[in-house]
């Protein structure tokens, strides 16, 4: 033990050493300290101006209008009601539609939330009640915003209209004046058509409402047309399913299903991943260097090849593990000082984590996964003689971790459970990153245990293997080794 | 057998109490000559190459024992095998009474053929890494790492990274490393190779001194000069097999004695003499002489030797301007066993 621990203390220095260690270990946080503020810079709170013109004046255009009025307030009230559940300020007004918990709030929801004041009243009675340690709420900037139509376009006939407003928004740089025009035509609702004319790619949110709003009004026109009274024609228009929404309380109260609802082992798969590179890398380097400076004899005549093994590998692991560990406590740092706006986020994402069960999950599957990738490192390192051959058997093992890796991050964020996810939950190569993802968003206890255990024997049959490669290479220097031989050192014992 | 005043731990105690054979490992090999390294019957091979076959030898403390033999003899594999690097087809290896184990390291100093060091190491702290490695504790491996590095001249570059060390500087940190446990058993291999006579000269003393500290030191080499000015005892071999064992005077005995004489032709005819053959000035054969005297080389019958040459001349009237017997050198003896080829390796 002792000689895995100095070897391992030896590596962890020489790491430590390099430039491109603290160029690595600073870059993560510099992103994260700079991304807000560039972000800052590139982020467009302005709403984007809409003039909507009905040529029809069947109420098209005003429905619009409404429709975009509610689903603002609808956020409006959510956003607000987060709030006040993060920071318990129910007390401040408990009959108030966002003192009641976040949920999906109706048209009806939002008309009683103007109807008391809107968010100045609502901000005005949390004012009062918050402690003062609580911050401030900064209510969400609107979507969009209702404009009239420019004098240059208003008298413009509906013929040439679409040729002039396309000319007016490329050409004009007017703060005021719509980025986005919606036009009804006069032949509504005969000739059901709707322009909308946009210097840039319109909002799919956008056109999607006016596509439903209009739709709405088609619909209703054809049923009282066809002898539907106005009120049974809206009575359908609304009929709708009532959704029951059932989801296991956080912190994996489930049974059933380990489930934790956070960010966290998401971006500890990527962190896994990111981590694993950089610190493979470096053994690799360290790897090779020995190689090349003809160290390894004069090593192995003082420690067992195992133990030269274990140390590079608990030297990386330790490398890597301080690397995170400076990274969350960069994090923290950074949550701690900008308190309201990022914990606001991050804090309800730390919650879940409390349960031991939880915690021991990650954990396992995180170090294991280090281990795992790691020992593959260590492999190549043993059997390359210099960087360049050793990129030749690194590529295609990359590539092997990183593709379907990537692909099941993606498919997992997605919400993609399918047959592939599954099956990577169970290889051990990609089970760690899968696992970590899953238990973001929804993974079966007996999954968990099951894999862990398959990971586990594959790691013994792992350290077996390659330990036996490991040993059998390293004074194998100069010799190229194909597949046959490789498969021959494996077999060997001593 | 050489013994020194300077303090040699003893190897450590028996952690080698492993195998069915008795170890008499614990503080048995200070002062007996006892031996430390016992090869019996050792083979390798690697697939179908025979890298050693059937190897036996003994290394007692204090002495220089001289493994001699071309590239690819086997000096190398043997080597690893004593070190546990790899391990014998089939034979024994004992040290101090115990099969290989890497718990001795700390009575072994080994110095490859091959070098390197961490260059981003600094000289001292490459040194105490060894010893740490070797079982050392680090005030003690810094004190003899800078004690060593003292007699190298290094004193003033210890804290010199040995990336800006020259090859000639790096190669006497690497032998400090080598020395820094105070070994009982010394396996150099190839240790005079790439070295410049200065460090040469400092390596042959460093040999000496652990000899003289009551160390054994094994070194390999091809290089014929080394081990005649070191070794107590030489094996020579060939191909993986043991062609020669013993002293360099037995070597030497192994081939005809010689002598050179000035003198007249019935010398030649002398009782004892193989071979007589003449030579000019520069020692080519041919006609060369002063008159009635001529320049011989006399080759001998086996188990005559130079005293009964000059007895049986004096008694023959046979008159001598010069007599010198020549024992043939080391060199003569190699490539008489191993042949020219080997050497050309």
């Amino acid at each position: 033990m002792k000689d895995i621990l100095l070897v391992a203390g030896r590596e962890f220095r020489q790491i430590v050493s390099m430039r491109s260690f603290w160029l690595t270990l600073l870059l993560l946080p510099a992103a994260l300290a700079l991304g807000p503020i560039i972000a800052q810079y590139l982020e467009d709170d302005e709403p984007t101006r809409i003039a909507i013109v009905d040529r029809a004046g069947g109420g098209g255009g005003q429905a619009i209008e409404d429709r975009i009025a509610l689903e603002q307030g609808r956020a409006a009230l959510a956003d607000l009601s987060r709030h006040v559940a993060r920071y318990d300020l129910q007390s401040a007004n408990p009959q108030a539609p966002w003192a009641m918990g976040e949920r999906w709030f109706t048209g009806d929801d939002v008309a009683r939330f103007e109807a008391e004041g809107g968010m100045d009243a609502a901000m005005a009675r949390l004012k009062q009640a918050k402690p003062p340690a609580t911050p401030e709420y900064e209510p969400p900037a609107a979507d969009y915003a209702i404009v009239p139509l420019p004098p240059a376009l208003s008298e413009a006939p509906e013929t040439s209209f679409a040729d002039r407003a396309q000319a007016y928004l490329e050409d004009t740089d007017d703060d005021t004046g719509p980025e986005l025009i919606a036009e009804i035509g006069s032949g509504w609702p005969q000739q059901p058509v709707v322009r909308i004319i946009s210097g840039d790619r319109p909002r799919g949110s956008f056109v999607t409402m006016v596509q439903d709003v209009l739709t709405r009004d088609l619909r209703s026109r054809a049923m009282t047309a066809a002898g539907m009274n106005a009120d049974a024609a809206d009575a359908v228009q609304d009929a709708a399913p009532a959704i029951a929404i059932v989801t296991p309380a956080p912190g994996g109260g489930a049974t059933e299903t380990m489930l934790v609802r956070s960010i966290v082992p998401l971006a500890l798969s990527y962190v896994l991943l990111m981590a694993l590179l950089l610190s493979g890398s470096w053994m690799l380097q360290s790897s090779i260097e020995e190689r090349t400076n003809k160290l390894i004899e004069s090593l192995l005549a003082c420690i067992r090849p195992e133990d030269l093994m274990y140390g590079k590998l608990v030297g990386t692991v330790a490398v890597g593990l301080a690397m995170i560990v400076f990274w969350v406590v960069c994090a923290a740092i950074a949550i701690f000082a900008a308190q309201g706006v990022v914990s606001q986020f991050v804090g309800p994402a730390l919650e879940p984590l409390a349960s031991p069960g939880i915690v021991l999950a990650i954990v396992y599957f995180f170090v294991a996964g280090y281990i795992l990738v790691s020992m593959l490192f260590l492999a190549i390192g043993s059997l390359a003689n210099s960087m360049s051959e050793a990129q030749g058997y690194l590529m295609p093992v990359m590539l092997g971790i990183m593709l379907p890796v990537f692909f099941t991050l993606q498919a997992v964020i997605s919400g993609n459970d399918g047959f592939v996810v599954q099956l990577f939950t169970w290889v051990p190569l990609w089970a760690p990153f899968t696992v970590l993802a899953r238990l973001g968003t929804g993974i079966e206890t007996w999954q968990i245990v099951g894999t862990g255990i398959v990971l586990a024997l594959f790691l013994v049959a792992e350290f077996v293997l390659l330990g036996r490669l490991f040993r059998a290479s390293l004074l194998s220097q100069g010799q190229k080794a194909g597949f046959a031989e490789l498969i021959e050192r494996m077999k060997r014992k001593a | 057998m050489r013994q020194g005043g300077h303090h040699v731990p003893p190897f450590e105690s028996c952690a080698l109490n492993r195998g069915a054979k008795p170890c008499y490992r614990a503080g048995h090999m200070s002062g007996g000559n006892m031996d430390i390294l016992k090869v019996t019957h050792l083979t390798k091979r690697f697939g179908d190459v025979r890298a050693v076959h059937d190897l036996s030898f003994a290394v007692q403390p204090g002495r220089i024992f001289g493994f001699l033999g071309g590239n690819g003899a086997g000096k190398t594999t043997t080597l690893r095998m004593v070190l546990d690097i790899i391990r014998p087809t089939e034979g024994q290896i004992e040290i101090a009474g115990c099969a290989p184990d890497k718990r001795d390291s700390a009575a072994i100093g080994f110095l490859p053929e091959e070098r390197g060091l961490y260059d981003n190491m600094t000289a001292i702290d490459a040194i105490v890494y060894f010893g740490r490695l070797k079982g050392m504790d680090r005030h003690d491996a810094r004190a003899h790492g800078m004690e060593l590095l003292d007699r190298f001249d290094l004193a003033d570059r210890a804290k010199t990274k040995l990336s800006a060390m020259s090859k000639g500087m790096a190669q006497k940190v690497q032998l400090a490393t080598a020395l820094v446990n105070r070994p009982r058993l010394l396996l150099l291999d190839e240790p005079f190779s790439g070295l410049d006579p200065v460090n040469q000269g400092l390596l042959e003393r460093e040999i000496l001194n652990a000899a003289a500290d009551g160390a054994a030191v094994l070194f390999s080499t091809h290089v014929m000069q080394h081990a005649e000015r070191l070794c107590d005892t030489l094996l020579l071999l060939k191909k993986g097999e043991k062609r020669f064992e013993g002293t360099l005077a037995e070597a030497r005995a192994m081939l005809p004695a010689r002598i050179e004489a000035v003198a007249h032709d019935r010398i030649a005819a002398l009782p004892g003499i193989r071979a007589a053959e003449a030579q000019d000035e520069r020692g080519e054969v041919g006609p060369g002489g002063d008159g009635p005297w001529r320049r011989y080389m006399l080759e001998l019958e086996p188990g005559v030797d130079a005293g009964d040459v000059l007895e049986a001349c004096t008694a023959q009237g046979v008159p001598l301007r010069r007599f010198q017997e020549r024992q043939a050198s080391l060199h003569e003896v190699f490539v008489q066993l191993v042949g020219d080829a080997e050497i050309e390796k």
